[in-house]
């Protein structure tokens, strides 16, 4: 399978003079082409702040990213702000998640998406333009007036659906959706989701999809990566995980989540916080709140361990070929 | 779009009646009266009291008194001053067009380059030139604008000699075309520097403030994303959102101007309505300044018209609001 984004120890640290705040540490995986990956984890796990690192849009004064990105060959981390911007929307885009804010209030939708057609066809006519979003509009179940529309005179869930047409404009290889269906109703949110699932069978796309979300993940991704606090703890496919989740934090994780067949089990949460992101750890980062933690566990970091069925676990349990049975 | 303005046409037409209304009570209640003044101190008969207040309408009802006036005023007579005894219309139509002058050029520069600078703040955020400016647009707003005048014409008239520090013109040159314009700007210079020093920093924060938010707005980041050039993000998306509380605040100022110049003209003798409107008070003549105020409120009303009209031209939002 074809490799699409490569990522090495990637880490990702705010900082400024006082404080360094490790906000995304040493992410390494693969994805591959035709993939839809879920990252799911808590608020502040560093969904959102790998996301905008690989799309290079942090203000670069305050933020210090570390690691290789791989996208066609080139690494997006060390690119400069030029280079980036030829890979944009035609190689990698996104799908915010307040769609309400997402288009200018003061510009017309078509105004708006004239000016994203021609960052890469310059000489593109109004026509050639109209055509092609009327037909990414269609895909997202919206009529052809929405075109003229100004954003104010629009819901949210159509407003989610033209970010995401928009977002289709040059064909990304990969677009990032960045809880892009969070603040939807559930009903909208299924709908645009199995839009999003109908559309990738037509069109040849990859899909990061950044969420909280494990329901969102089971409807629309075939692979999961769970992140606890900056790191990536368990990485695979989502029927694996959702049946078997190995990793003590996706445990707790899915076990938090009612289930998806409707059985009455009692739901529970993991106890204890995040910890402080601003400190070293020598340690696994989930020690202090795992259930199964040992001595050994505070002591030194877990390595990347690989299954038999392809996915990546970052916990001592399971180093030396032990199994989780 | 044809709605919205005739809807506000009529709501301004209402607001000067209203207004209008309130400065006759108002007038009225205030002690003293333009008989007095006429009569002189050593009269005091009572007689000519009353033939005074007959001539001039004082001895009918208030309400019935507001209905004559607004009767002539229709038609375009603003009555007669008691004090000059010349038509009210006459003497503000001779000192209407100097307030307007400096007024209009004071809010247009300061407009311009107040958004100017607030805009070069915000994009250099924390640079020194965003410092010394910020700095500077606080010392002059909590500046009281006649004593900037006067410390203004210590500097430039009394010190250094470089500009005039008073009047419209000079009266004995006798210039005429371009010399008499040269000589005009010449006098404006220190009110309209005066004006301008005092209105810049409202302007100059508003921009700075409003392009830092909309700078932060999700969908600025979006138009990141697609890769667009700043320098067109900025032009189009980040200019025409932050230009809205810039347009409010034009119109605000104006209407401080038409009525708040008065005491930069009495600083600098400036041969506007400032000095109408003070004359026209310590003496009550009424005529005279029910035809003032009647011009502001007007003027106002206008402006705040004008200013709501291209608000809706610039904000889709508006218009159906």
């Amino acid at each position: 399978m074809e490799e699409i984004l490569k990522l090495k120890d990637v880490n990702v640290t705010y900082s400024n003079k006082k404080k360094q705040v490790y906000a995304v540490r040493n992410a390494t995986f693969s994805i591959y082409k035709g993939d839809s990956v879920g990252i799911v984890g808590e608020s502040g796990s560093g969904k959102s702040t790998l996301a905008m690192a690989l799309l290079r849009l942090h203000n670069e004064k305050s933020v210090r990213i570390e690691g290789t990105a791989e996208f066609e060959g080139k690494n997006l981390l060390a690119l400069t702000q030029e280079e980036m911007n030829a890979i944009r929307w035609s190689g990698i885009s996104v799908v915010f998640q307040k769609a309400m804010n997402a288009l200018s209030p003061v510009h017309r939708i078509s105004t708006q998406v004239e000016d994203i057609y021609h960052v890469h066809e310059p000489k593109a006519g109004k026509e050639e333009i109209e055509k092609r979003m009327v037909n990414l509009l269609k895909l997202v179940n919206l009529p052809e007036r929405v075109y003229h529309l100004y954003p104010h005179e629009m819901s949210g869930g159509m407003l989610q659906r033209v970010a995401i047409a928009i977002s289709l404009l040059h064909n990304p290889k990969l677009v990032i959706f960045d809880e892009a269906t969070t603040a939807l109703d559930v009903v909208t949110q299924g709908q645009i989701l199995e839009e999003v699932v109908q559309m990738e069978k037509e069109m040849d796309m990859t899909r990061i999809m950044i969420t909280h979300d494990m329901s969102v993940v089971a409807a629309s991704c075939n692979k999961v990566a769970v992140m606890y606090a900056g790191e990536f703890m368990e990485i695979g496919y989502v029927k694996d995980i959702f049946k078997n989740p190995m990793h003590p934090y996706t445990q707790g994780l899915l076990a938090s989540f009612p289930s998806l067949k409707g059985e009455n089990a009692k739901l529970s949460a993991i106890p204890g916080f995040l910890p402080d992101l601003s400190k070293e750890c020598d340690g696994c980062i989930f020690a202090p709140r795992c259930p199964k933690a040992t001595k050994e566990c505070r002591q030194r970091k877990p390595k990347q361990t690989e299954t038999k069925d392809g996915r990546m676990v970052k916990c001592i349990l399971y180093e030396g070929g032990m199994s989780n049975e | 779009m044809k709605r919205f303005v005739l809807r506000r046409v009529f709501t301004g037409i209402l607001t000067i009646i209203i207004v209008f209304a309130l400065n006759f009570v108002v007038i009225k209640m205030a002690p003293g009266d333009p008989i007095t003044t006429l009569m002189g101190k050593e009269n005091n008969s009572p007689e000519l009291r009353a033939a005074l207040e007959e001539k001039y309408g004082f001895d009918k009802p208030l309400p019935v008194q507001f209905a004559n006036y607004l009767k002539t005023a229709v038609k375009g007579d603003l009555g007669t001053s008691i004090i000059y005894n010349r038509p009210v219309s006459d003497m503000i139509a001779e000192k209407v067009g100097a307030t307007v002058l400096l007024g209009l050029v004071a809010a247009v520069l300061a407009a311009l380059i107040g958004t100017v600078m607030g805009i070069l703040a915000a994009r250099h955020e924390g640079s020194a030139y965003d410092v010394i400016a910020s700095g500077a647009s606080y010392t002059f707003n909590s500046m009281p604008a006649f004593w900037l005048g006067l410390m203004l014409i210590i500097l430039f008239s009394s010190l250094l000699g470089w500009f005039p520090s008073f009047g419209l013109s000079d009266t004995r040159a006798g210039y005429t075309g371009m010399a008499y314009i040269v000589d005009v700007l010449r006098h404006m210079f220190l009110p309209v520097l005066t004006l301008t020093l005092v209105l810049l920093p409202q302007y100059f924060r508003i921009a700075k403030s409003s392009v830092l938010q909309v700078m932060n707005e999700d969908f600025i980041t979006t138009l990141r994303a697609t890769g667009m050039s700043e320098k067109k993000i900025f032009n189009k998306y980040i200019f025409r959102n932050a230009i809205l509380p810039t347009v409010t605040i034009f119109g605000i100022s104006m209407a401080y101007l038409i009525t708040g110049v008065t005491l930069i003209e009495i600083v600098f003798a400036w041969p506007g309505m400032g000095r109408l409107v003070m004359t026209a008070i310590t003496q009550r003549d009424y005529p005279t300044l029910m035809g003032i105020y009647l011009i502001m409120s007007i003027s106002v009303a206008v402006v705040m018209l004008i200013v709501d009209i291209v608000y809706a031209m610039l904000d889709p939002r508006i218009r159906y609001e």
